[in-house]
């Protein structure tokens, strides 16, 4: 898997990068290590960013690279991704900006999740080993997360790990005298039950049903972005994974963005599957 | 704007096992859907002109285009029959009722909804009365208030009775509660907002240009009617016979909406997918445009999704739109009362009650969601508080009937 990691020398890109390293699962495969810098004069400094992550990564990764690109964060990154056929980005999170400048600008992160041409694992919180995922599946029948994640990086596992796959049921009976049981089940009783929600996490379960994974299924009743929130945090999950739902046209303007609101809110690693 | 990963969790939408209740009309009766006959437009590859307009002359229904005119006969018969009627029983409004100040009518127009179980014909005799000299613009527009927070009851009541036969408290009156909620809390705000603004007068420039010619075509084809009515039945029985055809016009349009077209649209992602809340707002407000009414819209929900399940967190923008464009009824029936002042104290709640929701859209939207929900949560929680809600909903608008 060709891995990208970005830096900026800061403490929190040590995270990122141990986080991408544990991730890439500590292969002799080429990863490569990128920084951005906006102006000429922060050359010494990207440098030094780039001297410092080879130095943390040499203990844990024997093929590194290093690349130093100009220009605006975003663009480089996703150009840096698009030329080099990175099947993974690493990126940490900014620091939290003023209220003012949250509402005039997205934060780099996301136009990154937007524009790139891969996945896009963003680093938070300290470094922590990949032991519990939680896995949100939104159930499409066109992209199943749990069949991309299985394909791309389930292998990559050197230890067992546990993944919950989460499936948030937000809806609520449009009208008296429906019957509201599924609204209130629990994952064991829509599989007694063969709902369709059932089936599905039925199908999920089989995809990921390999040596070193242990999958469960998980149903909770609520707000989407709360509910996978909530759990995030009740489960300590060392990961959380959602799927990106790339809308065009029509879908793009009507539907809600709830990854977006996810990855801003959420507390801990959050790896968005294309 | 980003707009790269609108995670959809679109469970809902499968072959319903259950069964699914009929939609119900604006009284809360239920009606039967017909069931889809002929083959949808562009199916084919060789799709032409001639082709696509023979498909939509198959698909037009001469029996719900003569409901219609029907139904817009019989409404605009019923405003007249109903501002003559008015003036005689003005002063039994005024003295025998004692509806004298804004509080009174509120109380009077959401009890007098409870009562037909339905808000437009209250509204519109509301502006009969205020036509009439029965009550002031600020009565009228208060009692208009209160026959929405009467409507808002009718679903509530609709599930209240699912609970009483035995079915689940929770899944029977979420939305009843929830349209009751979301309506009380936007038009008691707008309320006071629309007071202030019904007292500046700055809306009163805002006329319908066309409203005269309309009135004057109406009063000829509609006086001698009235006219001959007259001859028959005394004056004050007029309002009475008005609010009688009234209640059937809606009747009558109820059953014009085309709801099977509505749900093999693409509008019938609608229980599947999240939309952006503005999104759902202009939806509410196209379909309750169209039905008039916010119970029918909601009613419209059951059929979109085959589970008749419903996501949250669309569900709050749509009843704020159904209220807004709701109102177009009672619009309709200030024009054909030819009078500037009633069409403004429409347009001051029209204008009041987008102007709430604006507010609550852009700035507080996630947490009135919350909000409203918690609610519903408590009130369905156990008897006793479903007790105290449905006790305070009742004995409100009997108090405000005797400030």
């Amino acid at each position: 898997m060709r891995v990208l990691l970005t830096t900026d020398g800061s403490e929190n890109s040590n995270n990122v990068l141990r986080f991408g390293a544990q991730f890439s699962g500590l292969s002799d495969q080429l990863i490569t290590v990128l920084t951005v810098i906006r102006a000429e004069s922060e050359r010494e400094q990207g440098k030094a960013a780039l001297l410092g992550a080879s130095q943390l990564l040499t203990p844990m990764v024997s093929n590194i690279r290093t690349k130093m690109r100009l220009g605006q964060l975003t663009d480089e990154i996703v150009n840096e991704a698009k030329e080099g056929r990175y099947e993974l980005i690493v990126m940490g999170i900014q620091p939290k900006r003023k209220p003012v400048r949250q509402l005039l600008k997205s934060p780099s992160i996301l136009n990154v999740v937007e524009k790139a041409p891969c996945s896009v694992l963003i680093v938070k919180g300290p470094y922590r080993s990949i032991r519990k995922i939680l896995l949100c599946d939104s159930g499409v029948e066109d992209s199943s997360l749990p069949g991309k994640f299985a394909v791309r990086y389930a292998d990559l596992s050197e230890h067992e790990e546990d993944i919950t796959i989460l499936h948030v049921m937000s809806q609520i009976s449009a009208g008296p005298g429906i019957s509201g049981r599924h609204l209130r089940a629990d994952a064991e009783d829509l599989m007694q039950e063969k709902t369709p929600e059932a089936k599905v996490l039925e199908r999920n379960i089989a995809i990921l049903n390999q040596p070193l994974i242990h999958p469960h299924p998980k149903v909770r009743h609520g707000f989407v972005v709360d509910e996978i929130l909530e759990e995030a945090q009740a489960g300590d999950y060392d990961l959380v994974i959602i799927g990106a739902h790339r809308k065009e046209g029509w879908r793009g303007i009507l539907l809600d963005d709830l990854a977006r609101k996810i990855i801003l809110q959420i507390d801990r690693s959050i790896l968005v599957v294309l | 704007m980003n707009h790269f990963s609108k995670m959809e969790n679109n469970l809902s939408d499968f072959p319903n096992p259950d069964g699914i209740p009929p939609v119900v009309d604006r009284s809360g009766i239920p009606v039967s859907i017909p069931k889809k006959t002929s083959k949808a437009v562009g199916e084919g590859r060789t799709f032409n002109l001639i082709r696509f307009f023979k498909l939509v002359v198959r698909r037009i229904r001469v029996d719900r285009i003569l409901l219609f005119m029907s139904s817009l006969f019989l409404f605009i018969l019923a405003i007249s029959l109903m501002k003559d009627g008015a003036r005689a029983i003005s002063p039994f409004i005024r003295e025998g009722l004692s509806v004298n100040n804004p509080l009174n009518s509120l109380g009077f127009g959401w009890l007098f909804a409870y009562l037909v179980m339905s808000g437009s014909p209250v509204a519109a005799a509301a502006l009969a009365f205020f036509d009439a000299g029965a009550m002031d613009s600020s009565g009228a527009f208060t009692m208009i208030t209160g026959s929405r927070l009467g409507a808002g009851f009718i679903v509530l009541f609709i599930g209240f009775i699912y609970v009483l036969r035995g079915r689940d408290r929770a899944t029977s009156l979420s939305m009843g509660l929830l349209a009751l909620s979301v309506t009380g809390v936007t038009y008691l705000i707008g309320m006071v907002l629309g007071y202030e603004i019904l007292q500046t007068r700055m809306l009163e420039p805002l006329q319908l240009q066309s409203g005269t010619q309309l009135v004057s075509i109406v009063e000829r084809i509609y006086d001698p009617i009235v006219t001959s009515i007259l001859g028959i039945l005394p004056r004050w029985s007029l309002f009475f016979l008005g609010f009688g055809i009234i209640l059937l016009s809606f009747k009558l349009f109820d059953r014009c909406l085309p709801q099977m077209t509505i749900k093999e649209s693409q509008v019938g992602h609608l229980s599947r997918l999240v939309y952006r809340p503005w999104v759902m707002f202009m939806m509410g407000s196209v379909i309750t445009l169209i039905s008039m009414s916010v119970s029918v819209s909601l009613g419209i929900l059951v059929p979109l999704s085959e589970r008749g399940f419903v996501r949250r967190e669309n569900v709050i923008p749509y009843i704020m739109g159904a209220n807004i464009t709701t109102f177009i009824d009672t619009l309709l029936a200030a024009v054909l009362l030819n009078n500037p002042t009633a069409f403004t104290i429409v347009l001051v709640e029209m204008v009041s009650i987008s102007l709430v929701s604006m507010v609550i859209l852009i700035f507080i939207y996630r947490r009135f969601e919350h909000m409203m929900l918690n609610f519903v949560a408590w009130v369905t929680r156990d008897s006793r508080n479903l007790i105290l809600f449905m006790s305070s909903i009742l004995i409100i608008p009997i108090l405000l009937m005797l400030v």
